[in-house]
């Protein structure tokens, strides 16, 4: 893979000890405890752990999509916690991008117009030269005007990260991309998602339960009963299996 | 099963209440209807028996055919000869002659709400008669009169003082003597205002010299009514009939049968168009509950369920709801029979009130309709859901139908619009026996030809809507973009949902053409039909004395001529086999030319002696091969017979002064059918100036305070304002199946949410504002709502230019098209779109981004 740059970066958002509790009482149950977590700006980030671990949870306090209990969450130079919901909408049309396992791409547009739906959504008509390059990475230049059901499964993958990438977030949420598809393709989205970050210098925060897949990243946060409990940078399948054994996972 | 549609049903239940509210109205309808005309009924049955108390017996002059309220009179000489009748303790004749106006005191004529305006005269045998004398005394001789204690204590009345009373025969004066009462005090009143006479008097004044209305009479206490029936009849000359209380009572019930009859029928069709319209809806609502549960139904399939215990399911939910529904709509339809009383009132046409009868019938055909329709429209959906396969729930389902085109669709399509048209062309062009017939063979077409809309309609929905939204994209940008493809992307769904709007436009837009096509032709035909200045009518039953027409042309004002009408059979040899039954114009042959341009063809008025004469319309003539010259029978409801000739043939005629035939008043005055009154009085002014004419008309009606009087262009705007009030009320209902319809949208935009909750996560997560999501949906709703009035727009205009061609010419000859109403339409649909949109959009928007993203 690559080699992890060695001067220090800015980050591109932090969590401050941010807890997700549900319940109260006897029932309360501390999805995220009291977090504290900086995603550095133009880096692959990998988020693992066991099932309940709250790596979800975790990622969907970071994107805005769901509120945490305490503490802070920072996107850039804005704290999340501060936004109403009209705001944080905003937030995530402008700022952060998406990928879900599933269910990417809206069925009645076509990819070019799924990959541009924020940057329309916002009335803003994009970087053309910019989505040009992304949707050429995508190497799907060709079929642009097809329809999701028209694309195999890694395509559609592709063009959510090319969605995810086109109007230049600070950072890009994956939630197990790679959760619905075969190998191979899961290699083609990863490493589209790796030249992502090492080509256009993009942040990337993906979450996993795949050390193949997590092997891509530059760094991996290993998260257990909401609380990260360890790292490792520049990790290989074999290193992370190897942590996560030790870790009971 | 029943456990398993149970649980369906209340796992679905906002959406199944929808539903079921949708036929809760129509069954709400048809209680309504039958309520309504059962009260109605009950009131006049009452009344029936009331006014036949204390009495065994009427005798009066036979009909030749016809409605018992056209009885001739008999001659005062058989009472006599009555009370000679073995058995028969006491026998009187009388009278009941409506058009009797008294003027109180303060110069204010007495008025009722449609109530008649009597005249009658007094009995001895105050049981006999049911009059009853409160105060004073009875009048006697041709100077004294009573009238009813109601009357005398709402109005300005004293006894001792003189009043004016109008009468057929002209104005009067009469002191009263006396207030009197009908029937026992706490059932008072009935509506009627009486003047009382006496007997003699009465004859006189009412027009009945030498003659009774009736003769009612009262057999000896303990007599055998068989026996002193047979002897009565046996003493009765030719022409005159016995009737029992008992029967009279009933005819008099059966009387009014023709307006509740009726009354009852068009609010049963409404019943049945909103029914109608809901079975689309409901089909609908089960076809996508259904689809979105595949998966729960192929389970159950691989558990081993049989298609046809799932079938069975999917029928027993739909007879679960039929019969809430329609125990639902018992409840409300009572309701709704005091509402449509309410209805009726608002729009000036009050019913008499009485209680509210359910009859076990009603509630028959509550459940029949309510539980029928539903289940009819669960059969399909009910169908498709036993063919779901057992692996069907593992394989992806978007709801999405946009794929597939079967053949069947359009040729099953094509095949029912051709079946419709026909039937709706037969409706049209073909001889029917009975306008029910002509009307069910017009309706049943139309009813095919919406079925085959909602066949054929998927076929085009995806295009067209996508065409008809091609300018949201550019003005809503992406919300509008997917509000457009959202519409056009299940084209069975979209034209499933628009298909009820169609049919409720559709029938508000012909309403709408041929309303005006008629409206046209009358104002047309009215300035080149009508020479006369102004017209003159009467809202009692009677009509207006013939008095008036004599007493305006002695007024110097210039020619009136009173017009009549009376109902005929017409016999001629020319056409043996064809008897006509109709209305004939009974005027001033002499004097019609002046205030009428009838448009001679063939003949001319003068030509044959008016008094042996008959006036027949072209078409008529054409229909019977009749010309001038031909011998023609006229037998009126006494069943006299007029030999007539056929004097002249015309062209013109306008309803309602004159219809198809014309006979000269001094031939119809000779008969027993003569009752000295006109429809309408026509005036042809002398002079030109309008306040000089104006002033000695006025002049003349001071002694006819009951009548009004018109100009030309007040008649005009009078009948076009009260055309424009049925219009308004046909509409009124016609709303309903409009309401039905928004239900419709609302249920499948609803259902179209839940099933997209997938995407709509999506959206919101990538950054669609609750705004930007709510704008999707309004507009998609706007949208089906477009298509759906579009086509209905379309259809209802074909349907009312159809209606306007055939109806014939002296009604409708000519199409207008009211071009803003049909616009106002669209608009007004899309609106209904709008407001349909906003509780699915509400709901849309409170989703969470989380739970929709993961919902599978």
């Amino acid at each position: 893979m690559t080699s992890s740059p060695t001067q220090a970066l800015a980050v591109a958002a932090r969590a401050v000890a941010a807890s997700k509790i549900y319940g109260s009482g006897d029932t309360e149950v501390r999805a995220l405890d009291a977090i504290d977590v900086d995603f550095e700006q133009g880096r692959f980030t990998a988020i693992m752990g066991p099932s309940g671990s709250g790596k979800s949870t975790l990622m969907h306090c970071m994107a805005g999509l769901d509120n945490v209990t305490s503490g802070q969450v920072i996107i850039g130079d804005t704290d999340l916690t501060t936004l109403s919901e009209k705001d944080l909408t905003l937030l995530r049309r402008d700022n952060v991008g998406f990928v879900f396992q599933a269910y990417n791409l809206v069925p009645t547009l076509n990819a070019i117009e799924n990959i541009t739906l924020p940057m329309d959504l916002a009335g803003d008509k994009g970087d053309r030269a910019w989505i040009d390059e992304v949707v050429g990475a995508t190497g799907l230049a060709d079929r642009v005007k097809h329809r999701p059901n028209e694309l195999s499964g890694g395509q559609q993958q592709r063009v959510a990260v090319a969605r995810a990438l086109a109007s230049r977030p600070q950072i890009i949420f994956a939630d197990e991309p790679t959760g619905n598809v075969d190998s191979n393709t899961a290699g083609e989205i990863l490493g589209f998602m790796r030249g992502a970050v090492d080509e256009m210098g993009q942040t990337i925060v993906m979450v996993t339960h795949d050390p193949v897949a997590a092997s891509y990243a530059d760094r991996v946060v290993f998260l257990v009963d909401g609380k990260i409990v360890d790292e490792l940078a520049d990790p290989t399948p074999q290193t992370i299996r190897d942590h996560m054994t030790r870790l009971g996972a | 099963m029943l456990r398993l549609a149970l649980k369906s049903l209340l796992a679905h239940k906002i959406r199944f209440a929808l539903t079921a509210g949708t036929i809760v109205l129509g069954v709400t309808f048809v209680v309504a209807a039958f309520v309504t005309a059962d009260s109605l009924r009950s009131t006049f049955d009452e009344i029936g028996v009331d006014i036949n108390t204390g009495k065994d017996f009427t005798v009066r002059g036979a009909l030749g055919f016809g409605e018992i309220a056209n009885a001739p009179p008999v001659p005062d000489s058989l009472v006599n000869g009555i009370r000679a009748v073995d058995g028969v303790e006491v026998a009187e004749g009388r009278f009941f002659v409506d058009g009797v106006i008294p003027v109180d005191g303060s110069g204010e004529a007495v008025s009722t709400l449609g109530g008649p305006l009597a005249g009658v005269n007094w009995l001895e045998d105050e049981s006999l008669s049911q009059y009853f004398l409160i105060s004073g005394q009875w009048p006697q001789g041709h100077t004294e009169f009573a009238i009813g204690a109601e009357t005398f204590a709402n109005y300005d009345f004293e006894l001792g003082r003189d009043y004016q009373v109008v009468t057929p025969t002209g104005p009067r004066t009469f002191t009263l003597t006396g207030t009197m009462q009908f029937g026992f005090p706490e059932d008072a009143g009935a509506g009627v205002v009486f003047s009382v006479f006496d007997t003699a008097t009465a004859q006189e004044v009412l027009g009945y010299e030498g003659l009774f209305n009736e003769i009612d009479l009262r057999a000896v206490p303990g007599a055998d009514l068989e026996d002193v029936r047979d002897r009565i009849e046996a003493a009765l000359p030719p022409g005159a009939e016995v009737i029992s209380s008992e029967e009279a009572a009933e005819e008099f019930g059966d009387f009014f049968e023709f307006f509740i009859g009726p009354l009852q029928t068009i609010l049963l069709t409404f019943a049945f168009v909103v029914l109608f319209v809901s079975t689309f809806i409901i089909s609908n609502t089960f076809n996508i509950v259904l689809g979105q549960r595949v998966r729960e139904l192929s389970l159950l399939r691989a558990l081993g369920a049989t298609p046809r215990q799932v079938r069975r399911s999917v029928l027993i939910e739909s007879l679960i709801i039929g019969t809430a529904a329609s125990a639902a709509g018992i409840g409300l339809g009572m309701l709704g029979a005091v509402g449509l009383e309410a209805l009726f009132d608002a729009f000036g046409a009050s019913l008499p009130e009485g209680p509210l009868p359910l009859k076990l019938r009603t509630v028959a055909w509550a459940f029949a309709v309510g539980v029928g329709f539903t289940v009819i429209a669960s059969l399909v959906p009910a169908i498709k859901a036993s063919r779901v396969s057992p692996v069907a729930g593992l394989q992806e389902d978007t709801g999405d139908d946009g794929g597939h085109r079967r053949l069947w669709r359009p040729i099953l399509g094509a095949a029912l619009a051709a079946t419709g048209l026909i039937l709706i062309g037969r409706g049209l062009f073909a001889d029917f026996d009975s306008t029910t017939a002509q009307l069910t063979s017009l309706g049943g077409g139309a009813a095919v030809v919406f079925v085959a809309v909602a066949v054929l309609s998927p076929l085009i929905a995806g295009p067209v809507v996508a065409a008809l939204a091609r300018p949201l994209p550019r003005i809503l940008r992406t919300p509008g973009r997917l509000a457009r493809d959202n519409a056009a992307r299940s084209p069975r769904r979209t034209a499933a949902t628009a298909v009820a709007l169609t049919i409720g436009l559709a029938l508000v837009a012909m309403v709408l053409v041929v309303g005006q096509s008629l409206k046209d032709t009358f104002s047309d035909n009215l300035s080149s039909a009508i020479k006369a200045d102004y017209v003159i009518s009467t809202e009692s039953f009677s009509g207006v004395p013939k008095t008036l027409a004599e007493d305006l042309r002695d007024s110097y004002v210039g020619t009136a001529v009173g017009l009549d009408s009376d109902l005929v059979q017409i016999f001629s040899p020319v056409a043996p086999d064809r008897i006509e039954e109709t209305f004939i114009t009974v005027t001033d042959i002499a004097s019609i030319g002046e205030i009428a341009n009838l448009g001679i063809t063939d003949g001319s008025l003068s030509g044959i002696d008016p008094a042996s004469a008959v006036y027949v319309h072209d078409e008529v003539a054409d229909d019977l091969g009749l010309s001038v010259g031909d011998p023609v029978e006229v037998m009126l409801v006494s069943g006299e017979r007029l030999t007539v000739a056929v004097g002249a043939v015309f062209s013109n005629t306008q309803q309602p002064f004159w219809g198809e035939w014309l006979i000269d008043q001094s031939l119809h005055q000779q008969t027993a059918s003569a009752d000295g009154f006109d429809d309408w009085v026509a005036v042809k002014a002398a002079t030109t100036e309008p306040e000089a004419s104006l002033a000695l008309i006025e002049d003349v009606l001071s002694a006819y305070p009951q009548v009004s009087l018109e100009d030309r262009q007040q008649f005009q705007e009078n009948a076009e304002s009260d055309l424009n009030t049925v219009l308004a009320l046909v509409n009124v209902f016609l709303l309903f199946a409009l309401v039905v319809a928004l239900v419709g949208i609302v249920n499948t935009l609803t259902l179209s949410v839940f099933e997209r909750t997938h995407e709509i996560g999506l959206l919101r997560a990538v950054g669609m504002t609750r705004r930007q999501l709510r704008r999707v949906i309004r507009w998609e709703a706007a949208t089906i709502a477009l298509y759906g009035a579009i086509i209905g727009v379309a259809l209802g205009l074909a349907f009312g230019v159809a209606l306007s061609v055939a109806i014939p010419d002296n009604i409708i000859d000519r199409v207008s098209v009211p071009g803003a109403q049909m616009v106002g339409l669209v608009v007004v649909a899309v609106i209904f779109g709008l407001l349909a949109a906003v509780f699915p959009s509400y709901r849309a928007g409170r989703m969470n981004v989380l739970d929709a993203i993961a919902a599978d």
